[in-house]
């Protein structure tokens, strides 16, 4: 394993790695930046190309587009608050506040740091590790899942704000409009009123442009200036200080992120919300965050990064993709010949291992690109303001559009950009009923598979069968009121 | 003489230009084809349309665009299809359970019997039923006997219902008259995962993706659908007795229904050029996928046999 690895690390060294790496990113971080265009759709059409190339250099290549593109969907993100996925939802909470501040360069440049951190430890403990992880993951099933995303929920209503009620309030109501459309379980429609429309459900995307982005555009014509609706300013870069401050923050996300990415099923959208909520409950002013705290930043973008190391885990040991974009790198794998499974590391230890290396390669390389480009898409939100606002507005419709090519999207956009703003009116935050909308199919789904899977004993299963299962749940209750009484104290 | 070659002459050329004038003018296709799927990205439909469409412009001289449109169990793309002009420039790609199996599980807003007519079925892949390694089945008989003697206490985790490994298990159930308890998973990756885990005692599978699982010994399978046998110890699902259209995921491209003949044609022409095609065969066998074309024409009885399959396993399930 340990010349498997040498030899691996020299292969990763080469120069077509390294440049197919740099456009990879770089078209990555275009894509993920364009809202309504996802990473998945890139490395999808990319994925032909890189049949037709060697394999060290087409498969870095895709995860360069993977890695760029979660990094771009925060440019928006944290520039118009317009969070282009789940994942780039609890980045744009702090991130757009310090854009409003003029720190908009500051939000960028933490954003970039957090990220490559975050990954690369979780990328390093996945090469170290495999083994072990490959071992846990078989550990979590949907009763676990399930479990474990009640959790979540209760965890980022108890975090959410001062007042949990209203938080609650808006998570039900996202968990009702998780279950219009078709019932995923039995087929049966739900709250569809007879619209065919509805029976997919409400996509994600309009909804996300709707909340977050919408309302902001129309403060930003309401403040009435001439230049920097959205901010006068792109402020100074990140200083030493200021990271060295979020360091444990980071610490502490990356941990979460990794441990996140080894339960099948979770992913992007909770680990980020969970490392937020967790650097929240830790710090000694809960109270700035959510006003444009540059450690909120931190804590988002390093735990969401942090999941993609273990995710990788069951694609390289068992040849299992666990979600769309593990499947595109298995196409890819199985192209160039290799075989994901038991025994790659056997059959081609060597090769692995160098795109292995690439992945770390990878993020330091984007520590560079992103540092010579975050100063030009900062200057983004000091555009005038009569310019500015018919561009986004542009790039909502067209990103809420091109999503799905529906034009029910646009209505949905224009719809949920109300509810936003009377939300907004009323004082009701409407991070907790995105995160209720986004967690609430899933929760729906593993609980489905755990009673199908719990057949005629319920009991059984549960008290003999599925022990961690039971301690998640047991667990929840206890956790969220420690954290509701921290949260009282805190603020108080 | 002069006269009268000079007249042939130039009649010909006039006849000559003017009808190839014509043909350039109103010739199919004229502009870029869009290809919808009504699946999401980075699923099996989405790479091998990722293939077919790289390669074939080269026979018919225009690009073929691939739109995604997920959304509804696949009704959303197959409807966008339906309402569109029927001139060739719009066209699916689905598969059987999508196309054949949905009316009548559900009240579709199209009929697909009426609605489209079948270009190619492009490629297809045979199901296998999976257990792990060390499972203490080791024939389809076992297994078939064990959920006999325990009706609905095997878990066959399958990637949703009536996709393509619920629709196979139901068939297998229906035929054998064993009884497994059917647990869902999002997709066939999570089902495999399912099975290695512990949380399901079967499952089903694609050859293509099992190779590395099999070689490594964590999976035994047990039967493959079909009359050959794919593995020389394993039976296919007729020699157990289970015949028919069962286990095989179709992958086809279909037009509106009133697409001129003419149109048709190209088509088929190109999708049968295309089977030739070297670097076609090569990409789609590195995505492990086999190039067995079938024309539209023929595809078109073998929906109609599915079509009642289908409609006689939902009456005896749902009964």
């Amino acid at each position: 394993m340990i010349e498997h690895f040498a030899e691996g690390a020299l292969m990763a060294f080469s120069l077509d790695t390294i440049l197919m790496i740099i456009v990879g990113l770089f078209s990555g971080m275009l894509v993920g930046a364009l809202p309504g265009f996802t990473t998945l759709m890139a490395m999808a059409i990319l994925l032909p190309l890189s049949f037709f190339l060697d394999p060290l250099v087409g498969i870095p290549f895709l995860l360069g587009v993977y890695k760029g593109g979660i990094f771009g969907g925060s440019i928006p993100a944290i520039l118009v608050s317009m969070p282009g996925t789940g994942a780039a939802v609890a980045t744009s909470i702090d991130g757009y506040k310090l854009t409003q501040k003029g720190e908009s360069r500051k939000a960028l440049d933490m954003a970039l740091y957090a990220s490559v951190i975050g990954d690369t430890f979780s990328d390093v403990f996945t090469i170290l590790m495999i083994f072990p992880i490959a071992l846990l993951v078989m550990q979590f099933g949907p009763p676990e899942l399930f479990a474990v995303l009640l959790m979540s929920l209760v965890i980022i209503v108890v975090t959410s704000g001062s007042n949990p009620l209203k938080g609650l309030v808006m998570m039900l109501f996202g968990l009702w409009l998780a279950q219009i459309g078709t019932d995923p379980m039995g087929g049966v429609e739900r709250f569809t009123f007879g619209i065919f429309d509805l029976k997919s459900g409400i996509p994600l995307l309009p909804m996300l442009m709707g909340v977050f982005a919408l309302p902001e555009i129309v403060y930003a014509v309401m403040r009435n200036e001439k230049v920097g609706g959205f901010a006068k300013l792109v402020g100074a870069r990140l200083s030493m200080a200021e990271f060295k401050r979020c360091i444990p923050t980071i610490r502490r996300s990356t941990f979460i992120g990794t441990a996140i990415g080894i339960v099948p099923g979770l992913g992007q959208v909770v680990a980020a919300m969970m490392g937020y909520s967790a650097a929240k409950n830790a710090s000694s002013h809960p109270e700035t965050f959510g006003q444009g705290e540059v450690e909120g930043v931190a804590a988002a973008e390093a735990a969401n990064n942090a999941v993609n190391g273990p995710t990788l885990v069951p694609l390289l040991t068992l040849g299992i993709p666990g979600d769309n974009v593990t499947a595109i790198l298995l196409g890819a794998f199985v192209a160039q010949g290799l075989r994901p499974g038991p025994q790659l590391f056997e059959e081609q230890g060597a090769i692995v291992f160098a795109i292995l290396v690439a992945m770390v390669l990878a993020n330091l390389m984007f520590i560079v690109i992103g540092y010579l480009s975050i100063p030009f898409f900062a200057r983004i939100v000091t555009i005038k303001t009569g310019l500015l606002v018919p561009i986004v507005i542009m790039f909502a419709f067209a990103g809420a559009y091109v999503f799905r090519s529906d034009t029910t999207d646009i209505l949905m956009l224009v719809g949920f950009g109300l509810f936003g703003l009377l939300a907004r009116a009323a004082k009701f935050d409407v991070m907790p009923m995105v995160m209720g909308f986004i967690l609430g199919g899933p929760l729906e789904y593993a609980f489905g598979q755990t009673v199908a899977m719990a057949g005629n004993s319920p009991i059984s299963f549960m008290f003999t069968e599925r022990l961690g299962m039971l301690a998640v749940l047991i667990a929840t209750p206890l956790i969220g009121y420690a954290l509701w009484r921290r949260m009282k104290t805190a603020t108080n | 003489m002069f006269l009268k070659t000079f007249k042939k002459t130039v009649g010909t050329a006039l006849v000559a230009t003017l009808g190839l004038g014509t043909a350039a003018y109103a010739e199919y296709p004229e502009k870029p084809i869009t290809l919808v799927i009504p699946l999401g990205a980075g699923g099996s439909h989405d790479l091998n349309a990722r293939v077919i469409t790289s390669i074939i412009p080269t026979y018919l001289n225009q690009a073929m665009i691939v739109r995604l449109s997920p959304g509804a169990g696949g009704q959303k793309g197959t409807q966008e299809v339906a309402n569109a002009a029927a001139d060739g420039y719009t066209l699916l790609f689905s598969h059987n359970y999508i196309d054949m199996l949905q009316q009548h599980v559900e009240n579709l807003p199209y009929d697909p019997n009426a609605d489209f007519v079948p270009v190619a079925r492009v490629n297809y892949a045979p199901i296998a039923v999976v257990v792990r390694g060390d499972s203490e089945y080791n024939t389809f008989e076992d297994l078939i006997n064990a959920a006999k003697a325990d009706p609905g206490g095997i878990n066959m985790a399958h990637s949703g219902n009536w996709g393509a490994l619920f629709v196979p298990a139901a068939q297998i159930m229906k035929a054998t008259e064993a009884s497994f308890n059917l647990v869902p998973f999002q997709g066939g990756g999570p089902a495999m995962q399912a099975l290695l885990s512990g949380d399901a005692e079967v499952t089903m599978g694609f050859p293509s993706t099992l190779s590395a699982l099999l070689d490594a010994g964590k999976v035994k399978i047990l039967a493959t659908a079909g009359e050959e046998r794919i593995y020389d110890d394993v039976p296919s699902f007729a020699e157990l007795n289970i015949g028919g259209d069962v286990g095989f995921m179709h992958r086809v491209v279909l037009a509106p229904a009133g697409t001129p003949d003419d149109v048709l044609e190209k088509l088929a022409e190109a999708f049968t050029a295309l089977q030739e095609d070297k670097t076609y065969k090569n990409m789609m066998g590195r995505l492990g996928e086999n190039t067995d074309y079938i024309s539209g024409g023929e595809y078109q009885a073998m929906r109609e046999g599915q079509n009642a399959a289908y409609k006689d396993l939902v009456d005896s399930i749902t009964k």
